[in-house]
């Protein structure tokens, strides 16, 4: 409920920072572009379409999140608002929950708008206007993605400040995107590397796993276990969302604010 | 009475990492606020005023020593719904219109609707806020605007203890008299408000008691009756007399006795050139009579005579210089 | 009072100092077991794609923000954009990493894989327009690295099977592209649904039997095409293409039906002469002797000047035959591409020129110059091999009815120039006993098309593919790389060496 409110009013806040709109719009630019640039590829137009559309939601959504998670709490010390919200009866972790819920749910409006842009332009430019349903995906695991990566940042907002946070959250979903490196290095000769790629395959948060656009949107890419590996993902980033959460809250218990 | 807030020992120290210095921020504080009156915590910028709020609400952990609140150990997230906290230069979700921020604090306290409505437009009214600044948003209200919803957001949840921080700093003289008398009747709903204060002026006005920190430390506290004790009155004399035995007699009758010196301009370099007159301080109207008499008494001539009543800013000047070894 | 220090006094924290930290410990420990399980698919998803680390060291700048930025596929195309103005431009050697680059960032872009193993195979020529052979593998292992990153469309089999029948000539290496085409899981995104390839490759896999001289199978397969193209008419009469291809269809399964008839059990359409290869056994214009036929090959091979070949002779067969010429290095192999990264790194010392020439009014001659193109021709290796060859399987067809499909009806009165090529993968129609066949004697009794080689449907006895192998007419010379060099150099019969 307290958490409930702190997310609602995180929200009404995060939808009026100018960057967020800049981001929106370039992600929305970029989608509506999709269909001049079908001449990269001749063969099939709708790969570009796709490609551009699913890639633009990611790079905007990415933007997106950490803009938007990054300052959240650091803002709320900076001015100062922070005491007068817990200085009432609230607990830290109804604080951090509120402030993750409502960065996440700005991220949700964010992905939510660029992929219904996404998915109208790909029925409009689709002969017999039939959008394929791995589209979906792509932005449900994009949007799955997003959430992990807010939790991180916001794990990160507890004791980092936003400029800090801002290369810690990046270089980690960068690291974590690079999961078919690690996970190529968890069978490695070398024991040293052996060693390092399982620890970030397994320990880092694996970004890459989100990552299936290439193969979705070739319409001739059959994967045998696609709707498992879904549930997989989302359950992944559930979890691991909430164990950052959790440091999260635990840190912020320790906080002085 | 009860004691409000019971302070027992409080300390907390900063320890810089990089030079491994210790600074000690609020050293051993020990303070009682009873309930229902409006309390001064007098003190300079840094002196620890902000820190030992901050102890109190749980927003920082102190190094050692306790307090309790209304009863209960500090920090406790129950006695929180009694409390409320008005911090220093607080900017507010300001694309929030005054109206909404009221709901979104009230919200906190989990007040259901339709109360909630209630108390936000009592909060509203009592602070004085024009109704037509309700559905503004907050980025476009003055800093007087925006001081009276920091305290109607304070009092969204009819709080039994305030802790003001600088409620009336920087306001232009209306807002700050307004203001100053809606903290004033606070103690008539009786409340009680630990007010956070260099503005003494104002604390003289309308507190009762107050204690004046420096450096961490408590140097003083008391009523502000029992601090303002002792009128002084000033009196000036002349007369060619007054330098010989004289002298001694009034140094013996009253307290401070010094030469007024001609400062002129070729003088000046020197110290000024003494001139036939003294300037006295009397603490006791008897005293007085006995300057006068005595003065009288040698033909010497009275050139005035001005009672002066002891301000807080007298009494506070007084103690941190004193502290100081100024 | 009690005056305890307490550091942290909020209850909430006291309330949740055990349970925070166990739940935490549960999921972190659930963390790894789940990606333990994700990974697998996700193996599968993330199939030849290539991380930024690696595909991103040969990028520029501005390329690289891009598939850094997750647009992966966009990077692949403005790439793919750039090696069309590089095609355009003939700047051909840019082309070939940009290539590579593509097919890392975006490992389903079928088209590259096609394109870039196509310019591989054709585009790099010496200054007569003779491909250059050493790009052959790295474009099969191309395609082969395509083919494993989308195994579920039939356009990059084709494409190899494609190349293998029409530039290397490996017509039972294109057998098994195409039939593996035609194997695609149908996908029902594709056009081809409910099949997994289209339609035309039944033909070309027709032509890769025919040419392998398996002429039962390639009409089996033509019939195959046409009962599916009867299917697809069933269910869209008005497809306009279809009924284009079933009219190619039957005309070649009549005239491939028709060859087989002539070449090898009828003789003038009289349906009476009972031997074998009745057409072959007709005497030629202008002899009265039966049997194969003599062709009198008399090649003369001589070096005219440094690195200048001048192939010549005679060989009493009809105009249009077409002798092959092989000049490599006497150790040569196409090179075994097994590491992506060094796909495109040719061996610069391996020397390989393959042309033809053809002969008229038994008469063949041809300059060959390899002195202009240092860079294909080295020449570093001490020895090369000179190979002229005459096959029967890839000749034209009139002179296909003289010969038969594996050159049953050729031959040369120099036995050493008469060469059976016995790999079991070449292995033709069947041959009688007696004529160097391995299979059983010639019945004629047999549904034609049941023939070929294969294990009857059921059959547990003990099984010997049966079937001719092609019957070439071959002669191997053997030069020293010196003499190549200083030219001025005849080739005798001292230089042959026996074929292989």
């Amino acid at each position: 409920m307290v958490a409930l409110a702190i997310a609602n009013q995180t929200v009404r806040e995060a939808l009026r920072r100018r960057v967020m709109w800049i981001f929106l719009i370039i992600g929305v630019f970029l989608i509506a572009l999709g269909p001049v640039f079908g001449f990269l590829n001749p063969r099939d137009s709708q790969v570009v379409l796709k490609s551009l559309g699913l890639a633009a939601i990611l790079l905007a959504g990415l933007f997106i999140t950490i803009v938007t998670c990054i300052y959240l709490i650091p803002i709320e010390i900076e001015r100062r608002t922070i005491y007068t919200v817990l200085s009432k009866p609230v607990q830290r972790y109804e604080f951090v929950l509120g402030k993750f819920l409502g960065g996440f749910a700005t991220v949700f409006v964010n992905i939510a708008a660029m992929g219904v842009v996404f998915l109208a332009m790909l029925w409009l430019q689709t002969p017999g206007h039939h959008v394929p349903p791995d589209m979906f995906k792509g932005i449900m695991l994009t949007f799955f993605q997003m959430l992990l990566l807010a939790a991180l940042t916001i794990f990160f907002s507890t004791f980092a400040t936003p400029v800090v946070n801002f290369f810690l959250s990046f270089g980690i979903f960068l690291v974590g995107n690079l999961s078919s490196v690690t996970d190529s290095l968890t069978t490695s000769r070398n024991a040293i590397a052996r060693g390092v790629g399982t620890l970030v395959h397994y320990l880092l948060p694996n970004f890459g796993n989100f990552n299936i656009q290439n193969s979705i949107i070739h319409p001739q890419i059959e994967i045998a276990n696609a709707n498992a590996f879904m549930m997989q993902s989302i359950a992944y980033a559930l979890i691991y969302s909430a164990v950052l959460l959790i440091l999260a809250i635990l840190i912020f218990d320790r906080r002085e604010v | 009475m009860a004691a409000a807030i019971s302070i027992h020992g409080l300390t907390k120290k900063y320890v810089d990492v990089w030079q491994k210095q210790e600074v000690v921020a609020v050293n051993n504080l020990n303070l009682d606020v009873e309930e229902g009156e409006i309390f001064g915590f007098l003190g300079r910028n840094g002196a620890g005023k902000t820190t030992t709020i901050k102890m109190l609400l749980g927003l920082i952990f102190p190094t050692a020593g306790d307090a309790t609140i209304l009863g209960r150990p500090m920090g406790d997230n129950n006695v929180k719904r009694e409390l409320a906290y008005l911090p220093e230069e607080t900017y507010f979700y300001d694309s929030m219109t005054g109206w909404d921020l009221l709901d979104f604090y009230a919200r906190l306290f989990r007040i259901p609707e339709p109360e909630r409505s209630r108390r936000v437009q009592l909060a509203l009214e009592k602070v004085r806020l024009q109704p037509e600044a309700w559905k503004r948003s907050v980025r476009g209200y003055s800093k007087g605007m925006r001081q009276r919803i920091g305290i109607a957001q304070a009092l969204i949840n009819d709080p039994k203890l305030l802790f003001l921080d600088e409620p009336t700093s920087g306001l232009d003289p209306i807002a700050h008299a307004e203001l100053r008398d809606i903290v004033a009747s606070l103690k008539e709903e009786g409340k009680t408000v630990f007010l956070s204060s260099h503005q003494l002026a104002d604390v003289e006005l309308i507190c009762s008691r107050v204690a004046i920190i420096h450096n961490g430390k408590l140097l003083r506290t008391g009523k502000i009756k029992d601090l303002l004790a002792g009128e002084r009155t000033e009196i000036i004399v002349q007369g060619r007399e007054l330098g010989n035995g004289m002298l001694q007699k009034l140094k013996d009758l009253v307290p401070v006795v010094e030469p007024i010196y001609d400062h002129t301009e070729a003088d000046d370099a020197l110290g000024g050139v003494p001139t036939d007159m003294l300037r006295l301080s009397s603490d006791d109207f008897e005293k007085t009579t006995a300057v006068i008499d005595l003065v009288r008494g040698v033909k010497g001539r009275i050139v005035s005579i001005v009672p002066h009543k002891r301000t807080l800013e007298d009494v506070f000047v007084e103690t941190v210089r004193k502290e100081d070894g100024v | 009072m009690a005056a305890t220090t307490k550091i942290y006094t909020q209850d909430s924290i006291r309330r949740r100092k055990m349970l925070l930290p166990l739940m935490l410990v549960l999921l972190l420990i659930v963390v790894p077991f789940l990606q333990k399980t994700i990974d697998p698919t996700a193996e599968e998803y993330h199939k030849g794609e290539k991380s930024l680390v690696t595909a991103g060291m040969g990028l520029n700048n501005e390329f690289l923000l891009l598939p850094m930025l997750g647009f992966r596929e966009a990077a692949a195309g403005l790439l793919w954009v750039r090696c069309d103005e590089f095609f355009h431009s003939g700047d051909y050697d840019a082309i070939l990493p940009l290539v590579r680059l593509i097919t890392w960032l975006d490992p389903h872009a079928d088209n590259v894989y096609v394109t870039g193993a196509w310019h591989l195979s054709y585009n790099f020529t010496d200054s007569s327009e003779r491909s250059d052979r050493r790009y052959i593998p790295p474009a099969m292992r191309l395609l082969d690295e395509g083919i494993q990153n989308n195994m579920n469309i039939p356009d990059i089999k084709f494409e190899k099977g494609w190349q293998l029948y029409d530039k290397v000539k490996d017509f039972n290496g294109a057998e098994d592209a195409f039939k593996l085409a035609l194997a695609t899981k149908p996908s029902k995104n594709s056009d081809d649904y409910p099949y997994g390839a289209p339609l035309r490759i039944w033909h070309t896999l027709a032509h890769a039997y025919e040419k392998q001289g398996r002429i039962p199978e390639a009409l089996a397969t033509w019939q195959k095409a046409m009962q599916r193209a009867h299917e697809m008419l069933g269910r869209n009469p008005k497809d306009y293409s279809t009924k284009q291809l079933l009219a190619a269809e039957k005309h070649n399964y009549e005239l491939t039906l028709q060859r087989y008839q002539d070449r090898y059990q009828t003789s003038g359409h009289d349906h009476t002469n009972p031997t074998p290869y009745p057409a072959v056994l007709m005497p030629a214009a202008g002899s009265k002797t039966l049997g194969p036929w003599d062709g009198s090959f008399e090649p003369h091979v001589e070096i005219t000047r440094p690195k200048v070949f001048k192939v010549s002779g005679r060989f009493a067969v009809a105009d249009g035959a077409r002798v092959d010429v092989r000049i490599e290095d006497e150790d040569y192999k196409p090179i075994d591409v097994s590491n992506a990264r060094d796909a495109f790194n040719i061996p610069l010392d391996q020397t390989i020129l393959v042309d033809t020439v053809s002969v008229r009014k038994t008469r063949f001659e041809r300059e060959m110059d390899m002195s202009r193109d240092a860079k294909m021709y080295s020449f570093s290796k001490p020895y090369l091999k000179v190979i002229l060859s005459y096959n029967p399987r890839t000749t034209s067809p009139h002179l296909q009815d003289r010969f038969g499909w594996s050159g049953e009806g050729l031959t040369d009165r120099n036995p050493n120039y008469v060469y059976y090529d016995k790999r079991p993968e070449l292995l033709g129609t069947k041959l009688i006993e007696g004529q160097q066949g391995d299979g059983p004697k010639w019945d004629g009794k047999d549904e034609t098309w049941r023939q070929g080689g294969r294990r009857p449907e059921g059959s547990t006895e003990e099984w010997k593919p049966g079937g001719q192998p092609p019957r070439l007419i071959k002669v191997t010379y053997r030069v020293k790389a010196e003499d190549v060099l200083n030219g001025g150099k005849v080739l005798t019969d001292k230089d042959i060496v026996p074929n292989d």
